[in-house]
């Protein structure tokens, strides 16, 4: 039985697409709180965008179960409360964006009284209130974009699902998905982004999963998952790289990053040791903390282990 | 469901379709005006005005006739405007968003069917209306039953909207709109030669006929269209032209072909809809 509080619980969710064709997504078990910003990583062609449909009940599941906030999906009542923007976001060139909105307004049963409301409110959070009345046909991609992330926000979803919603945004626009994200998450919507801008996740997300080849490889919280497992990463005053090689030889191989001395796979109890050893070899130690990466590295490094 | 069928209506309008028809449906009654005033003016080889018999029998079969090409425009129309609705919507993702919400597919459907049958309908009778009023302004003649003609023409387009939609879930636009139109034409002719079953009693070519009227109803609607069209002076003689044809119609189909048709229409939209909520988006 799903539980009611996760946003999204899915169990053993798989997708071919043709019969006895190859798994597009493989045994998905997934679980997202309510509240959370998630993040789904993936490179091109891993499913990313199929999980999603499954979830919205725009494709069928080859088998498993998912739910969102335990309605099974599928059925449209597991939909009521949910914005979509798409990765390959389309709306009508023959309506302008205020009708668009209307439309979506009423399949979203946005009460009449308040919908016109409404329609203005999204339209200034994804600054097009100066377009309203222009047609989505003269609208740049970036605009088409706003316009989508407007449909998925009206009348005040409680998930929303944005696949690659920063693909044709510059900067600015960039910025102000960040901010809408950011709003969502404070007023306790919960938001599941797929994208490839590893920087705007890390900025934007609770939590991550990494996702090949039809299944998740790893999962967690972001500063969690930008953590090596057992790395310490040393800072100091300028020392000789072949003088801290030396003095850390007992401890293993050291690496030299962007200034930082890292050493790999070292027992937390050791750290001591280590700075003992560097300060006998006269290197004067200024900063130790445990190893980060940042969100691409990470997806680097997983995704070539996982090749 | 309103909201999509009046944006389905919308759609036809904001994409010229609409505009397109009201400029060629006008143009196409001016012509007419000209074509049967001239007509009533016209005087034989020794010099004398037509008589008003071979006026009225003329104007008669050209009134089928023309109600002929508006059924085939009619029906190219519904398979045009039906063809790309669902395939080419769903292939572009401008129907991604709407699937998204929680509202069943089949009532997506059954909306832009609805719509689209509507907007069919409007068209079919006010260009029929506009034709029929420049024929009875300029010739005095108005054929036996029009609304029924009207309604028959309009279940033409029905047909056709009825089954390219059912075709665009599985195939793409133009491929589902060459299919049906190329059914119509089918039926049609088979139609034609299925008359061949009366003149010569032969059972067999009756029985395809009724086979070919029960698999597309399309040509039995265009003959229940003709035959309320046709004077009881000309039943079934082609204006003089012959007992054959399709633009003879010496009896109509069975009024149960007309309720066929109508669970046809039914039938096939209820299939769109079941086979549109397996499909993958």
């Amino acid at each position: 039985m799903a539980s009611s509080d996760a946003a999204i619980d899915s169990s053993s969710l798989t997708k071919a697409y043709a019969r006895n064709g190859p798994l597009a997504v493989a045994d998905l078990t997934l679980r997202v709180e309510a509240g959370c910003v998630f993040g789904f990583l993936g490179p091109n062609g891993a499913g990313k965008t199929t999980v999603l449909k499954m979830l919205l009940g725009l494709t069928t599941p080859s088998s498993g179960r998912a739910s969102l906030f335990g309605t099974p999906i599928g059925i449209p009542a597991s939909r009521r409360g949910v914005g979509y923007l798409p990765e390959l976001f389309r709306y009508p060139a023959w309506l302008s964006a205020r009708e668009t909105l209307a439309l979506h307004a009423s399949l979203a049963n946005v009460v009449r009284s308040v919908r016109d409301a409404e329609i203005e409110r999204v339209l200034a959070l994804v600054g097009l209130d100066h377009a309203g009345n222009r047609r989505v046909g003269t609208f740049s991609k970036g605009m088409q974009q706003r316009l989508g992330l407007g449909v998925a926000l009206l009348g005040n979803p409680r998930l929303v699902f944005l696949d690659e919603p920063t693909s044709a945004l510059d900067p600015v626009g960039r910025a102000d998905v960040r901010d809408i994200v950011g709003t969502l998450r404070d007023a306790g919507t919960t938001v599941f982004i797929n994208s490839h801008l590893l920087t705007e996740v890390e900025r934007i997300c609770d939590r991550v999963a990494f996702f090949r080849n039809g299944d998740i490889i790893a999962e967690g919280l972001i500063a969690d998952v930008v953590r090596a497992p057992s790395g310490v990463s040393i800072r100091t005053d300028g020392a000789d790289e072949a003088v801290v090689a030396r003095a850390l030889r007992p401890f293993g191989a050291a690496e030299f990053v962007s200034g930082e001395i890292r050493l790999a796979d070292i027992d937390s109890a050791r750290v001591p040791d280590v700075v003992a050893a560097l300060v006998s070899a006269g290197v004067r130690v200024r900063e130790v903390g445990s190893t980060t990466y940042s969100l691409e590295e990470r997806f680097l490094e997983l995704m070539s282990s996982a090749c | 469901m309103l909201t999509l069928v009046l944006d389905a209506m919308r759609e036809t309008v904001r994409r010229k379709f609409v505009p397109a028809a009201a400029i060629l449906t006008t143009a196409a009654t001016l012509l007419s005006v000209w074509g049967f005033w001239s007509l009533a003016h016209l005087h034989t080889a020794a010099g004398r005005p037509i008589s008003f018999v071979e006026m009225r029998s003329t104007t008669a079969v050209l009134v089928i006739f023309g109600g002929f090409l508006f059924s085939f425009v009619l029906a190219f129309g519904a398979a045009v405007l039906a063809a790309p609705a669902l395939s080419t919507d769903l292939e572009s993702g401008l129907l991604l968003p709407i699937l998204a919400r929680a509202i069943p597919r089949q009532r997506i459907v059954v909306s832009k069917i609805a719509g689209l049958a509507i907007v069919l309908g409007i068209y079919a009778a006010t260009a029929s209306v506009l034709e029929l009023c420049a024929v009875y302004v300029t010739t005095g003649y108005i054929p036996p039953n029009p609304p029924a003609a009207i309604l028959a023409l309009w279940g033409v387009s029905a047909v056709l909207l009825s089954l390219t939609m059912a075709l665009s879930v599985r195939l793409p636009a133009l491929a589902s709109s060459l299919v049906a139109v190329m059914g119509f034409g089918l039926a049609w002719m088979i139609g034609i030669v299925a008359a061949f079953a009366n003149v010569y009693h032969n059972a067999t070519l009756a029985r395809v006929g009724v086979i070919s009227q029960l698999l597309l109803p399309s040509d039995a609607m265009w003959r229940l269209a003709a035959y309320q069209l046709e004077p009881v002076a000309m039943l079934g003689r082609n204006g003089g032209f012959g007992p054959l044809g399709p633009f003879s119609v010496a009896s109509p189909p069975p009024p149960a072909m007309a309720w066929w048709t109508v669970a046809w229409c039914a039938g096939i939209i209820a299939l769109a809809c079941w086979m549109f909520a397996r499909r993958d988006a």
